[in-house]
């Protein structure tokens, strides 16, 4: 009796994980990795995240891809390195897929690259900036996104702007932190700026950020560069306030994390005043295809898309194109075809990813803004454009 | 140069955030001094109370009253580790001890993924606030969030008040004899598993407390114990493990060496400086500081 219950069991795990198989084999996967827990950017994620599944749902509400439906696999990268390692290789081992986006934290992505060139799959960067993830011109490694180079110009411009001369970083040790913060000594030596930068760093799993800033209040700058991901980016901003240092020294977010929601939730006190690095504007054209999905994101959401959910949309309408010139759901035609194509995104511009010189290998860049808060509360759409720089 | 101005600064600093880390950490001593068992969850238990305290005073309470939430925010975190205690682990404790620590090591750990799990599905990987209508103070040179400087002054009347049940109260005395011998008290006719029960819910309504107490200061989320767990391990390990003296000065210690660190040496190693400290005492002396006294307390 037992014996023949095995079998019983037997045959329908059989025919279960059979079914499971074929269900999946007709749909295209696509991978994303963001992080949905800390020590990364929880916020950040979950708003690609938003975008990327509207990408997919409007891609099978018109059909599909080549006839097949687009299923998404989401992994948390928790904003490490390790964890995004670990789930590249089950998106690409177990769930199959031909492509892998989203990508918030530049280590996660330089990581899961190195892992990439072997493997094959290849990645689509939204969000991360390290100049390593294009600039090794690895086959596989594409990206939307600013660039370290071209977000340390921007605020560089911002510094000669305002006439500042001494400006203090507080970064964290990761490859966004420092990879920014050396770019931004770089560019201040070969571009004669004459700023005096003060840098402190800090391990982005600390919670107590006051001797940093004790010391930079020490050092009394007239700018503050906040190079902080997440709840670290937060803290230093209150704990920035408390010692006195906000709101008399200007304070720049290295980010568009003051454009979310949540960013006068938790700085309904302290939160203007501040600059910030943004990759969008309403001002900014939207193509058809941005419009259509800002119209379902507010549907949806009740809310207006920031840069992040438009980023993750849009990577979704790339590789659904790039699918489709490539003809076959294969990781090595999709590369060539997303080197020769010419795709329709989110914004009202081309893109493209030329295998150009440099960090802009694969690389397609948004314009960069710095925006300003001027009153408690601001609408993130009313704030000041104090600097737009393109590429 | 640096300044005796930031001199003192970071001094207070370093003692401020170390009491709220000897807070933490406290609970993990107290449980292990009773139960013999790690409570690998400990972080989780933190987190909830920072999440009490945000929805009582964003939702219920407002924000002038942030005072009242504290102790019912404890008080919530308590109650929960009474029925953590009697569902989970008073089952074990009932059987011979052999397997007690790998059963309690894997139900915390579960209970650890559990907690954050449904932490994230119920209010989303977001961070709150339960804000502080609390002004900057001025302590010496150096200017304090109102809310940081209350829940140091919450901490201190916290350790206090523990200390003076446990030195003179009929059932600090009680809990006192469990920490030493088990057996004995069973055989002075005390319920040592009531003992269990009391000593889990106090031991998690300490990291409660923490958490309430550091809602407006380190923010609300799913994983914001995790930090707190680790230095409370570190202190423990400095302090000595079921000392309650020593988790005190460990905390002070910990914080100030980690202040210092990161305001004079390098700050990338904040969390290092911890970690150093606690293999030099793990040489030097490896019951910890207050190890072997702890016990006899």
């Amino acid at each position: 009796m037992i014996r023949r219950n095995f079998v019983v069991a037997g045959a329908l795990a059989t025919g279960l994980l059979s079914f499971g198989v074929a269900a999946q084999a007709q749909d295209i996967g696509i991978g994303l990795i963001v992080p949905l827990s800390a020590p990364g950017d929880p916020t950040g994620g979950q708003l690609i995240r938003r975008g990327a599944e509207i990408g997919v749902d409007m891609i099978n509400a018109q059909g599909g891809v080549m006839g097949r439906k687009l299923k998404l696999f989401v992994q948390d990268s928790q904003g490490t390195p390790q964890a995004g390692v670990a789930a590249y290789r089950r998106l690409v081992t177990e769930d199959k897929v031909v492509a892998v986006t989203g990508f918030f934290h530049s280590s996660v992505s330089i990581a899961v690259n190195e892992v990439a060139k072997e493997m094959g799959v290849p990645t689509l960067a939204l969000q991360a900036s390290a100049s390593d993830i294009t600039a090794k011109k690895y086959d596989i490694a594409f990206r939307t996104h600013a660039v370290d180079p071209a977000r340390v110009s921007a605020w560089m411009e911002l510094i000669k702007k305002k006439g500042y001369k001494k400006v203090a970083i507080i970064a964290e040790t990761t490859d966004y932190g420092i990879g920014l913060t050396e770019e931004t000594i770089a560019q201040n030596k070969s571009g004669n700026f004459g700023v005096d930068i003060m840098k402190v760093t800090f391990d982005n799993k600390a919670t107590d950020f006051t001797p940093q800033l004790l010391q930079i209040k020490n050092f009394k700058p007239d700018l503050v560069l906040n190079i902080g991901v997440g709840q670290p980016m937060d803290l230093i901003i209150d704990q920035a306030t408390t010692i006195g240092l906000l709101p008399g020294t200007p304070m720049l977010i290295s980010y568009d994390a003051p454009t979310r929601p949540q960013y006068w939730k938790l700085h309904e006190k302290n939160g203007s005043g501040v600059f910030f690095i943004a990759y969008y504007s309403p001002k900014s054209p939207l193509s058809d295809l941005g419009q259509a999905f800002n119209k379902a994101y507010r549907e949806k959401f009740n809310e207006d898309p920031v840069y992040g959910a438009l980023n993750g949309f849009g990577a979704i309408m790339i590789l659904s194109q790039a699918l489709k010139n490539a003809g076959a759901a294969d990781p090595k035609a999709l590369i060539k075809a997303l080197e020769s194509g010419t795709f329709k995104s989110w914004p009202d511009a081309a893109v493209t990813f030329p295998r150009a010189d440099g960090v802009y290998w694969h690389n397609w860049v948004p314009p960069i803004l710095i925006l300003q808060y001027t009153k408690p509360g601001q609408d993130w759409k009313d704030a000041d454009v104090v600097v737009t720089y393109t590429k | 140069m640096y300044s005796t101005e930031l001199v003192v600064q970071t001094l207070i600093s370093g003692i401020m955030i170390g009491v709220l880390y000897a807070l933490m950490a406290l609970g993990i001593t107290f449980i292990y001094s009773i139960m013999r068992m790690i409570n690998w969850a400990m972080g989780e238990f933190y987190m909830i109370g920072s999440y009490l305290q945000y929805m009582l005073v964003a939702h219920l309470l407002g924000p002038d009253l942030w005072w009242l939430a504290i102790p019912i925010s404890a008080a919530g975190v308590f109650a929960l580790g009474l029925a953590v205690q009697w569902g989970l682990l008073k089952p074990i404790f009932k059987k011979p001890p052999e397997l007690r620590d790998d059963y309690a090591t894997v139900v915390t750990l579960a209970l650890l993924l559990l907690f954050r799990s449904l932490a994230t599905g119920i209010a989303g990987p977001n961070q709150f606030t339960p804000g502080s209508n609390l002004p900057i103070v001025m302590v010496g040179p150096m200017p304090l969030a109102g809310a940081r400087v209350a829940a140091f002054l919450f901490a201190l009347a916290a350790l206090a008040l523990f200390w003076a049940v446990l030195r003179y109260t009929w059932y600090g005395l009680a809990l006192r004899a469990a920490s030493q011998s088990r057996v004995g008290v069973q055989t002075a006719g005390i319920d040592v598993l009531g003992i269990d029960r009391m000593a889990f819910g106090i031991g998690v309504a300490l990291a409660g407390l923490a958490g309430a107490l550091l809602a407006p200061v380190f923010l609300v989320f799913p994983t914001n114990g995790m930090v707190t767990t680790v230095k409370g391990f570190e202190i423990v390990v400095i302090g000595g493990l079921g000392s309650i003296p020593g988790a005190l000065i460990a905390g002070v210690l910990l914080g100030l060496i980690e202040t210092f660190g990161a305001a004079f040496l390098d700050s990338s190693y904040q969390n290092i400086y911890g970690f150093l400290l606690v293999l030099v005492i793990l040489v030097l002396r490896p019951t910890g500081l207050f190890g072997e006294r702890g016990r006899e307390a």
